[in-house]
């Protein structure tokens, strides 16, 4: 109960750093604990073995040995390697080029509240209800030069040799990402639309501005937090790219679509090497969280307060 | 809200309550003893190995349990689990390389005590076919499939109207694609998305100009025999065949599995596609019509001036079983193996489609669904006096992602002769 | 205020319609056509001859058993993040000390781990624990990278209770335990309703851990099936995308029930 005395006692700054409600019964650590335990056993333990691992050479028959700095010479001097990181950027990059202007377009459009648009955006979000696999299923069996509809489009799609060439297969792989992850991206713009307030657009009408102005002066600077939380999310999505490049290349034609996720996993499961593997994903762990803090520090994400202002 | 929160529930509801009815239907039944496990690809051809397993398990007290690993990852899981407590007892695989990690590892039981006291074991069965699970001179694995040589197939139509016939030599192949090529026709039709079709390829050509032995040489160690001037020779003849636009331009988009390739051939869009023996079914299966009345099929052709028998082939010898050493009943897995050429088996296997490799096979070839297509194949294999494994499977599986990068970049005109042979050279042989 | 229809959006809005409506249709309309005709009719067209015995083989073939699967480790998967989460939450947004707070810190570290990162060493650990090919070992991590996710937005969803309330039940002597059955629990439904819908869909479209930790039949989800069926030889493509219909449905009518907790699970956005 002292607490509660002093929280009320003291004025302003004070009382503000003492949570509201402070007086209240409060539960102990051991609430956390399980959930504590839990994600200490499944996700950072294995996040430190594989530190371990990518000083091991294991095959997976025996058991793993230290080998010392091998996989990471080898590393240094894999030509693939270094292109893997090139390709995941390149894919990252186009990935945030392309879905950031089709999202917050289709989010903002998505936020009026229209009728007929209520009843599109549920269309519209339909590719979200897909999991990657079948997403990317369906578009080796849409794009397939011989059966898909390259066939019948041949004005558009020419020859339809659509995989079999590096920038093909980039294509691809990013207007499939575009297709996949833009609803996403457009719901979480939507939610940033609807919470700009009225009275802005008002006024602005009131000023004469038309909607083009309206939505480069009003509209995209309100979305500021909006458009970097989306693109956390979707720098963390490119870079882990696995699924669809599994599914739809399997890195080819030749190394030209293979990232670094997929590269660790030829690696590890296809090769057997599994040293290597670890060492590459922690390469891949590492790029990740240094881009994710630059973009959170240049962005000044970690400013933000509380939980829906990037939202 | 409300009727929202409910639907919520409803499928929590609906998802706890249906896994709670089917909590524990787990297969981890191996304190039972007097069980040997039998781990198998799991594909369409499982009805024999069952309807075997069957078979051994009337008369034996030790009870066979098969195990099946659906997809194309199984040499992955086979790795996973050797070596763990789930370990099979018997397993199938492609002999070569893909058991020589296993053997290295001294997990393998050697066969020859098996052989010494039942010579069937071995005698009973093709020794080209034989030899490919046979690893520093002792043998780990006994044929428990049907052998799948590459085979050059094509439309006969399309051959018909180009005013052509099936190419005994390489000079008439190069010529029939050219012919075919002026008549607006695909020459070749090749899933190069799959990366495997392409290589096939150069496995023919090498064993044309060099002879096997160059492929056995590299497999052993010695990097500068993909350096030598057949090796250079083979590249060369096979980038020319590229570059003429035999392959059409779209090969990289297309894939064999799932069906692209071969409907190409089908409809009459492509000419010839080299594949293992299997595309018979393939076609059956996709294009029942086209199988039984258009398909046809030759030798590789030959090569004037090349080191390597005309009769050689090349591809999938056969699977093998194999036995780890840690089994606790060797004698019930003997008696298993001794199935692998019994009557029963050679039947079951001749009324799928495959081809065993027992000796005597051909005297129930005409069980076959297609009795023609299966005497013609024995004839080849036994007749050859090489059987080259498929290089992915005769290197050891971390050799297997680069080797596929580098056939296609190849084709992809991305590698030179150069550039390939260093790839190739890179590789690790064991 | 009315305003003059917006000629622009509505282009825009249609070519997008069209972006997702044609493989939509192509996927759909395949999946009534026998197989033969797949290979001579355009994808397109309409099939000259119906047939839903795609479907038929699918569920006839092993499907139903993949369904039971994904089922169980969706199960699995949201019955851990229900058990864990809500109290942590709790015990982030109400406990003293700065142990919590750590706790909290490191949950958000956990936002930036790939799953991929830790597929090696999560392989080592599954199988020397036993747990390799068991439906348990994929629930386990599949959980485990929901957490972070989960725990801020329900973290979220709980902050917004009024104080004002806690103080009412602490005058009343309220344990923590009550505290939090009779008053965060009830406040926090939307934020749990969100959670429940993210971990569901992790788990229902969950790729990776499943790929490299199980290998059986028995134990093969949805997606892995999907997978195998894309990669087999001779693939029956009306049959694999008939699975692919098949493996939606129940999201589908998630999405048509519960619209908004999908939404907001999806988006990680606390609902209230």
């Amino acid at each position: 109960m002292t607490s509660l005395a002093t929280s009320r006692g003291a004025a302003g700054r004070a009382a503000r750093r003492t949570r509201p409600g402070a007086g209240a019964t409060r539960p102990g650590f051991v609430w956390a604990l399980p959930a504590a335990v839990f994600f200490l056993l499944f996700a950072l333990t294995p996040l430190l073995l594989v530190v371990v691992l990518s000083f091991t050479s294991w095959d997976g028959i025996g058991e793993p040995r230290f080998n010392g700095l091998d996989n990471w010479t080898a590393l240094i001097h894999d030509p693939v390697m270094l292109q893997s990181i090139w390709t995941t950027l390149l894919l990252t990059v186009l990935g945030v080029v392309t879905q950031t202007p089709v999202s917050i377009l289709l989010g903002v459009w998505a936020a009026g509240r229209q009728r007929n648009r209520a009843v599109l955006s549920a269309i519209y979000f339909v590719p979200l209800l897909l999991s990657a696999t079948a997403v990317s299923v369906v578009w080796r069996a849409v794009l397939d030069p011989n059966f898909g509809v390259p066939a019948e489009l041949t004005w558009l799609f020419g020859d339809g040799n659509l995989l079999g060439t590096r920038s093909g297969a980039i294509g691809v792989l990013t207007f499939v990402g575009v297709w996949q992850f833009t609803p996403l991206h457009a719901l979480i713009y939507q939610g940033g639309a609807r919470a700009i307030p009225q009275v802005l657009y008002q006024a602005a009408a009131v000023d004469g501005a038309g909607r083009v102005r309206q939505f480069f002066h009003i509209t995209l600077p309100q979305l500021r937090n909006t458009v970097i939380t989306s693109m956390i999310l979707m720098v963390v999505g490119g870079l882990t790219t696995f699924d669809t490049v599994l599914i739809l290349t399997q890195g080819g034609p030749g190394n030209d679509t293979t990232v670094t996720a997929y590269y660790m996993y030829q690696k590890a499961f296809k090769g057997f090497d599994f040293g290597v593997g670890s060492a590459i994903a922690l390469v891949l762990v590492v790029v990740a969280t240094l881009i994710s803090l630059v973009v959170v520090r240049v962005s000044g994400y970690d400013k933000m307060r509380g939980t829906t202002e990037g939202l | 809200m409300r009727s929202r929160l409910a639907a919520v529930t409803a499928v929590t509801a609906l998802v706890l309550g249906t896994s709670a009815a089917c909590g524990s239907s787990d297969s981890s039944s191996d304190a039972g003893a007097g069980t040997i496990h039998v781990l198998v690809y799991g594909d369409a051809g499982n009805k024999v190995e069952k309807q075997i397993v069957e078979t051994f398990n009337k008369t034996s007290k030790v009870k066979a349990v098969l195990d099946t690993v659906p997809g194309a990852d199984y040499q992955q899981k086979l790795q996973t689990v050797i070596n763990s407590s789930r370990a099979p007892d018997v397993f199938f695989n492609w002999g070569g390389g893909s058991i020589q990690p296993f053997v290295k590892a001294d997990l393998l039981l050697p066969l020859d005590d098996f052989i010494a006291k039942d010579p069937g074991l071995k005698d009973n069965f093709l020794p080209s076919v034989f030899n490919s699970a046979v690893i520093d001179g002792k043998a780990y694995g006994v044929p428990m499939r049907g052998t799948q040589p590459v085979l050059l197939f094509h439309n006969k139509k399309v051959l018909a109207d180009a005013g052509l016939t099936p190419p005994k030599t390489w000079d008439e192949l190069v010529a029939a694609t050219k012919a075919l090529k002026a008549k607006g026709v695909t020459p070749i039709s090749l899933g190069g998305g799959d990366q495997w079709p392409t290589m096939m390829w150069f496995e023919y050509l090498y064993d044309r100009i060099a002879g096997p032995g160059l492929f056995q040489k590299a497999l052993g160690g010695d990097r500068e025999a993909w350096a030598s001037e057949d090796s250079r020779k083979a590249l060369d003849t096979l980038k020319q065949l590229v570059d003429s636009g035999a392959f059409g331009s779209t090969y990289d988009s297309v894939k064999f599995t799932d069906g692209g390739s071969p409907a190409l051939v089908a409809k009459g869009k492509a000419a010839f596609e080299l594949m293992g023996s299997w595309y018979y079914s393939t076609q059956q299966d996709a294009n029942p019509d086209f199988a039984k009345s258009g398909l046809g099929y030759s030798a590789f052709p030959s090569l004037s001036g090349g080191k390597g028998d005309p009769a050689d082939v090349v591809g999938n010898t056969n699977n093998f079983y194999s036995v780890l050493k840690k089994t606790k009943h060797p004698e019930a897995a003997a008696a298993f193996l001794k199935l692998m050429y019994s009557e029963d088996f050679v039947k079951a296997q001749l009324a799928i489609g495959n081809l065993p490799t027992t000796t005597n096979t051909l005297d129930h070839l005409d069980l076959s669904a297609s009795p023609g297509y299966s005497k013609d194949q024995y004839q080849l294999v036994k007749a050859a006096p090489s059987f080259q494994l498929s290089w992915d499977q005769a290197y050891p599986p971390s050799a297997m992602t680069p080797m596929h990068t580098a056939v296609q970049q190849f084709f992809d005109g991305r590698l030179d002769a150069d550039g390939f042979i260093k790839a190739m050279q890179a590789l690790p042989t064991s | 205020m009315r305003r003059r229809p917006n000629v622009l959006a509505g282009f825009g809005s249609l070519v997008w319609l069209v972006l997702v409506g044609l493989p939509l249709y192509v996927l759909l309309i395949a999946t009534f056509r026998t197989r033969a005709d797949y290979s001579t009719e355009g994808p397109l067209g309409l099939p000259a001859q119906w047939t839903v015995q795609n479907y038929l083989t699918d569920l006839s073939s092993g499907f139903g058993q993949d369904f039971l699967n994904t089922l169980t480790v969706t199960a699995g998967v949201v019955a851990i993040v229900l058990l864990v989460v809500p109290p942590l939450s709790y015990a982030i947004v109400r406990a003293r000390g700065r142990a919590t707070g750590w706790v909290f810190r490191l949950f958000l570290l956990g936002l930036a781990i790939p799953a991929q990162a830790v597929i090696v060493p999560m392989f080592y650990v599954i199988s020397k624990t036993g747990l390799y090919d068991h439906l348990i070992g994929v629930i386990l991590p599949t959980a485990a990278f929901c957490l972070p996710v989960c725990t801020l937005v329900l973290t979220g969803a709980m902050r917004d209770i009024g104080p004002e309330l806690y103080e009412a039940m602490a005058m009343d002597g309220a344990s923590p335990a009550r505290v939090f059955r009779q008053l965060v629990l009830p406040m926090s439904k939307g934020g749990l309703a969100s959670i429940t819908v993210f971990a569901a869909l992790q788990a229902w479209n969950g790729f990776l851990f499943p790929l490299i930790l199980t290998q059986s039949e028995s134990t093969k989800v949805v997606t892995l099936g999907l997978y195998e069926f894309q990669t087999e030889h001779g693939v029956d493509v009306p049959g694999l995308l008939s699975a692919v219909v098949l493996s939606m449905l129940p999201v589908l009518v998630v999405y048509l029930f519960a619209r908004r907790a999908l939404v907001q699970g999806l988006t990680g956005v606390g609902g209230k």
